[in-house]
């Protein structure tokens, strides 16, 4: 929540919104309940990133993960079927915690695939609609009845501890 | 980085630890004795609890817990159970533990303080009851003035009756069997495949080449013959289940054994028969042991996966999950070997002995749970062996027990309110065997009681000389067999009882005013079977209608495909040749 709300405001350069865009749209692709969907999580966090731009297109993508699936789904099928990386795939099943990742469902490989191609043109994407939503948009969000009453709330004021 | 996000984190990290080292045993103590309370419905207790993470470890002492039936008694205590998990299947959420240890099981001890839970009532059994009032309305008291025109003035009426109740409920799922088996005579596949046959035989028939016609001949025939006798199977199983379903309507029979025995009491006169008395003696006192050993049983299997196909099946809510060669999978609890040591009886036998492969999922463990406990002392020897193999698609499990020089202080058989006998300073020896498929049961037991005295309770037998009679049936008496087989389904078990102290009441009675008796006998019987008779007609009627009419279906049917079929078989002869002609 915190991060939702201080992204709103701050860490809101061109590249950190495309960033944020380009790893939302990873994570928006992969199965939630996966190790690989929440070490990515943190990632997001971790990094300076704009957050509510990444969880907006989480959730975004996620909204049309069922289309999205038919693309990604027979890319990890070949990938995790393929007679060359078949040994890999092998050790990484019998080791401990890798089966946690769900490497082995279809659509987690093929969503990190197809998400590594399409991280470039999303970035560029991103970093323009950065670019826009910083000339058209920031000032109209700082101006806001919403962010300014945040500010005025003496309660999340103490919760953000002035960051907003 | 973004350190106020990482910092809170490793605060949290820090405050799981302090979570688990600090409050884990006790809650996971407090969680333990609530799960053991709701399903003894009584209270539980556990003197201590430590696990250890680094090495992952649990150790449980002081376990007991209470019995929902008796206040100041145990079901069961343990002073100690003792493990240590493997650490890799951890990682995989799986706890596997090769050796365990159960110290001190005793079964039945009693506890200084209350046992029972506010506001728990234990459910009573159907089984128990059933026999308990059938035990306390053997009537003996009118015995003295029993007429020959007892039953002249007595109406039966068929609503009450058992076994009409019974043969309405028959005739129903009758019905709904018949259904259920006649919509199964899928004969159109049969016909659909045969007509496949056919054109590939027309197909066939024009082949030139004489090698191929030859293959496709032969390949088109086993087919035939194949489908032909998957027909005959078929065929077998819907006559086999449609006949299965009428097996049930031999319960009848022994309902109406029951109505007549009820029809009886409520006369006020003994039954004669030697399994009504047999119910009456050691019925209430069966039913409650195997009402417990129900009891065990049915909580056994609500903890026992019912059908483990589950654990395998590739089921990712997107996508779609490949599977790899596994080195080793182990189930997500796996006790390898459990050494088990305890002591059994108020002169406590101590026994051991281990069970191994326990197990939540046994399809993927690919073993059947076994337990073998032996103990002996002097003369008493106990034996006990288990098998519970759900690997497959049903649980099977088949127990024997054979306990000798079972020492017996005392045994109450029969009711306070018709009849008793008061068995005391005897021994045992009980040989008991029990299989269960699916929700089938079936079993057996055997009580031999030696060396034991019989002082019979006859002060509610109010006629004289039937009392003098059965006093005089069981003096100088000092053994007897007490035998019990059950059968039927685990929800609705069957007991059937025998004792030859039944042989001995019956011949007492018999003896004494068994004339009297049989003629009233006859009479209430020639009205329970007035009353049945119109039901039971109803119901063979059916079944016959029914089994003509599937009958006829089948035979239809199999004119039909066998026609075909043969049809289809002689025509499957490769082309005549044209050999050379030869001048000589």
């Amino acid at each position: 929540m915190r991060q939702f709300f201080q992204g709103l405001t701050a860490e809101t350069t061109a590249g950190q919104i495309g960033a944020g865009i380009t790893l939302g749209f990873l994570i928006g692709l992969m199965p939630k309940a996966t190790l690989t969907a929440q070490l990515l999580i943190v990632l997001m966090m971790a990094t300076r990133v704009n957050i509510p731009m990444a969880i907006l297109t989480v959730f975004a993508v996620s909204l049309v993960n069922p289309l999205l699936d038919k693309i990604t789904d027979p890319i990890g099928y070949a990938l995790l079927t393929s007679e060359a990386l078949r040994p890999l795939w092998t050790k990484l099943y019998n080791m401990p915690i890798a089966p946690w990742t769900g490497f082995n469902n279809t659509v987690v490989p093929g969503g990190l695939v197809f998400g590594a191609l399409l991280s470039a043109p999303v970035y560029f994407t991103g970093r323009r609609f950065g670019v826009f939503y910083n000339e058209k948009f920031r000032e109209r969000v700082m101006n806001s009845k919403f962010v300014k009453g945040l500010k005025a709330s003496w309660l999340l004021d103490w919760y953000f501890k002035g960051a907003v | 980085m973004r350190w106020s996000y990482i910092l809170p984190r490793f605060t949290l990290l820090v405050l799981l630890w302090a979570f688990f080292f600090f409050a884990f045993d006790p809650l996971l103590k407090w969680g333990l004795i609530k799960g053991l309370e709701k399903g003894a419905k009584a209270k539980a207790e556990i003197q201590a609890l430590k696990t250890s993470f680094l090495h992952p470890s649990l150790k449980l002492t002081g376990l007991a817990i209470g019995d929902s039936k008796e206040e100041y008694r145990n079901l069961l205590e343990f002073a100690e159970l003792s493990f240590s998990a493997e650490g890799a299947p951890l990682l995989e959420k799986k706890l596997v533990v090769d050796s365990a240890s159960l110290k001190g099981l005793r079964f039945g001890t009693p506890r200084k303080t209350s046992g029972k839970l506010p506001f728990v009532k234990e459910e009573p059994s159907e089984l128990v009851d059933a026999m308990v009032a059938e035990s306390k309305g053997f009537a003996l008291e009118r015995a003295a003035d029993v007429k020959t025109d007892a039953a002249s003035d007595y109406k039966v009426d068929p609503a009450e009756l058992e076994s009409v109740k019974l043969a309405k409920q028959l005739e129903e799922s009758y019905q709904k069997d018949y259904a259920a088996i006649s919509s199964r005579v899928d004969t159109k596949k049969y016909e659909a495949g045969l007509d496949a046959m056919k054109a590939r035989y027309e197909k066939a028939k024009g082949e030139k080449n004489f090698a191929k016609q030859a293959k496709d001949y032969a390949d088109i025939a086993k087919e035939v013959k194949k489908l032909t006798a998957d027909f005959k199977k078929d065929k077998e199983e819907t006559e086999a289940s449609l006949a299965k379903a009428k097996d049930a309507f031999k319960a009848v029979e022994e309902a109406r054994k029951k109505d007549m025995a009820a029809v009886m009491a409520k006369m006020k006169l003994p039954s004669l028969d030697t399994q009504s008395i047999a119910r009456m003696l050691a019925g209430p006192l069966i039913a409650e042991k195997t009402a417990l050993a129900m009891k065990w049983m049915a909580l056994a299997r609500k903890y026992m996966p019912a059908n483990t196909k589950g654990v395998l099946k590739n089921e990712a809510r997107r996508g779609r999950e490949v599977h790899f060669p596994k080195e080793k999978t182990y189930p997500t609890v796996l006790v390898r070997r459990l050494e088990l040591t305890g002591e059994l009886g108020e002169d406590p036998l101590e026994y051991s002995g281990t069970v191994e492969g326990l197990t939540t999922q046994p399809q993927v463990y690919g073993r059947p749970t076994t337990a073998v406990i032996k103990g002996v002392k002097g003369a008493r020897r106990l034996d006990f062996k288990t098998s519970v193999d759900a690997t497959g698609t049903e649980i099977m499990t088949a127990s024997e027990l054979s306990y000798a020089g079972m020492p017996v202080a005392r045994l109450q058989l029969g009711s306070p309110s018709s009849f008793m006998v008061d068995i005391t300073n005897g021994t045992g020896a009980l040989e008991a065997s029990l299989k269960t498929a699916g929700e089938e049961i079936s079993g057996n037991a055997a009580f031999r009681l030696a060396g034991a005295s019989f002082k019979p309770k006859a002060d509610n037998i109010k006629a004289a000389p039937l009392r003098s009679a059965v006093e005089s049936s069981f003096a100088g008496l000092s053994s007897a067999v007490i035998g019990a087989e059950i059968s039927g389904t685990m929800k609705s078990p069957r007991l059937a009882i025998n004792t030859d102290l039944a042989n001995a009441l019956s011949k007492a009675f018999s003896g004494a005013m068994g004339a009297e008796v049989k003629k009233a006998q006859e009479a209430a019987q020639k009205k329970v079977d007035e009353a049945l008779k119109p039901y039971r007609a109803k119901l063979d009627n059916l079944a016959a209608a029914k089994q003509a009419e599937l009958g006829g279906k089948l035979k239809d049917a199999e004119s039909k495909i066998s026609g075909m079929s043969d049809g289809l078989l002689k025509n499957l002869t490769p082309g005549k040749m044209k050999l050379p002609k030869f001048k000589l």
